[in-house]
């Protein structure tokens, strides 16, 4: 299989067509693929990417405001019902003024994540200006596509501060790319959404957003059993961004839900059934 | 997922001096989804005597209420209490009648017997019984379970003792589970009294 390995090289990207047409030099074109020798071409695709694609079983979750992004995310790692890991950070510091959050693959986003650093220190040399949130994505999303159908697992936001003012865009494995001013992506980002959306303004200050999203991910962390550990929330603002805040959600529960202490009583009582 | 992973769940029952305990999970869930932070597992059959259920929870309160009715026969016969070796069998035959669409659990019972003697024993869904000196485990923690258990048991602990262990060995298991945990239900039963407590664990 031909891949689009300038993700691999520092120089020119290498043309996948005819290397005859002049037209196509200097431009990065979509790779020639070739395909594998198989009986059931389909069957044996559906195989690979089940193989290789663990479940998003995460909450992430990025919104812009009056004072910029507010990014936050769980730091649970799960491998179907086994928890692997309470402490996975998901939240990845693509530079000091952008962040990038992970749910899907853990190799896949951290990979691409610092790949698409590169790239954008490399756009920062090469034009001696910072790169927008937008054209960050945009390479993210090119990228991403070039390798569709083979099995990576990536759903992150890209969340940064450039001229134009906060950005905030929503890039995953299909290729896909959405603006937008909230998003929320992993198994338990239905439940944030409830408590986002419903306590969304946008002339919060940073306090209330900060309180927000510890809120959101703290709910989806309650409802959602892939999601949970410890709620990290960074903000983005127009110096770029700082971590917040790294709450324990087992502590949240109880700081949010305080327990009155029950006193333990002899229980002899009928089953009543 | 399995079908017995569809609600999640975590049972362990250990054995003291005269003593036994029996905890669990108090998590009801549709596979990821958390529905209820208050699932009553563990039931009682007589006030010497336990059966906590893990597995699919329609089957836990159906398979429990069928054994309280067997019991509650049996004490109007025999005017008194079942024993706990005899309940065993009576919940693997049942279990055995379901052979070909078995209920999808797997209990554990817990009772003192003769001479106030602690009887703990665990069953797979079709009846297969299997008795231990020290502890049994079920549900979709268990092998975090067996490890902990393991690793924290004594024999011949007081209640209180037996408490604080049978709670840790449940709490740090279900914290590495998806689909159990949400709080910890424990009864410790003495000769003379039981024990009920919730635990406060993570709610994550």
């Amino acid at each position: 299989m031909k891949l689009d390995t300038s993700g691999f090289e520092t120089t020119m990207p290498m043309i996948g067509f005819g290397s005859n047409n002049d037209m196509l030099d200097g431009f990065c074109s979509v790779p020639s693929f070739d395909l594998p020798r198989t009986t059931d071409f389909d069957g044996f695709q559906k195989e690979a990417v089940q193989m290789v694609k663990p479940a998003k079983g995460t909450t992430t979750l990025a919104f812009i405001f009056k004072e910029g992004v507010m990014v936050a995310a769980d730091s649970r790692a799960s491998m179907g019902g086994y928890i692997s890991s309470q402490s996975v950070k998901k939240i990845i510091e693509i530079n000091p003024y952008m962040l990038g959050t992970m749910a899907g693959g853990a190799a896949d986003c951290q990979f691409w994540h610092r790949n698409l650093g590169i790239k954008c220190r490399l756009h920062e040399l090469a034009n001696k200006r910072r790169i927008s949130v937008s054209g960050a994505s945009k390479l993210l999303a090119n990228m991403l596509y070039s390798y569709r159908g083979m099995g990576l697992s990536v759903g992150t936001m890209i969340a940064g501060w450039d001229e134009t003012g906060p950005g905030l865009y929503y890039v995953d494995n299909e290729g896909g790319r959405l603006k937008g001013d909230r998003f929320s992506v992993g198994s338990g980002s239905p439940y944030a959404y409830g408590v986002l959306d419903s306590g969304y303004k946008f002339d919060m200050s940073v306090e209330e957003a900060l309180e927000l999203a510890r809120r959101s991910i703290y709910h989806a962390t309650f409802r959602d059993g892939a999601s949970g550990g410890v709620a990290s929330v960074y903000h983005v603002g127009p110096n770029g961004w700082k971590k917040l805040s790294g709450d324990d959600v087992g502590e949240l529960h109880y700081h949010y839900y305080p327990v009155a202490p029950a006193t333990a009583e002899h229980v002899m009582e009928e089953a009543a059934e | 997922m399995s079908i017995f992973e569809y609600n999640g769940s975590a049972v362990v029952a250990m054995v003291g001096k005269n003593c036994f305990a029996i905890a669990s999970d108090r998590r009801l869930g549709v596979q990821l989804q958390t529905i209820a932070t208050d699932f009553k597992r563990i039931s009682k059959i007589h006030d010497h005597l336990f059966i906590g259920l893990s597995g699919l929870a329609t089957d836990v309160q159906t398979l429990y209420q069928r054994l309280v009715f067997r019991h509650k026969l049996y004490q109007l016969r025999e005017e008194r209490d079942m024993k706990p070796e005899t309940f065993a069998s009576l919940v693997s035959a049942i279990l055995y009648e379901k052979r070909f669409g078995p209920y999808l659990c797997q209990p554990v019972i817990a009772g003192l017997g003769d001479d106030n003697k602690p009887f703990i024993c665990t069953m797979d869904s079709i009846g297969a019984k299997e008795l231990a000196k020290d502890f049994v485990v079920s549900g979709t923690a268990s092998e975090s379970l067996y490890g902990a258990c393991e690793a924290m048991f004594k024999p011949d602990m007081e209640a209180e003792e037996l408490f604080e262990t049978i709670s840790q060995a449940l709490l740090s298991s279900v914290d590495r589970d998806c689909l159990s945990g949400w709080g910890g239900h424990v009864y410790v039963v003495t000769p003379n009294e039981i024990k009920e407590r919730i635990l406060k664990g993570r709610m994550d």
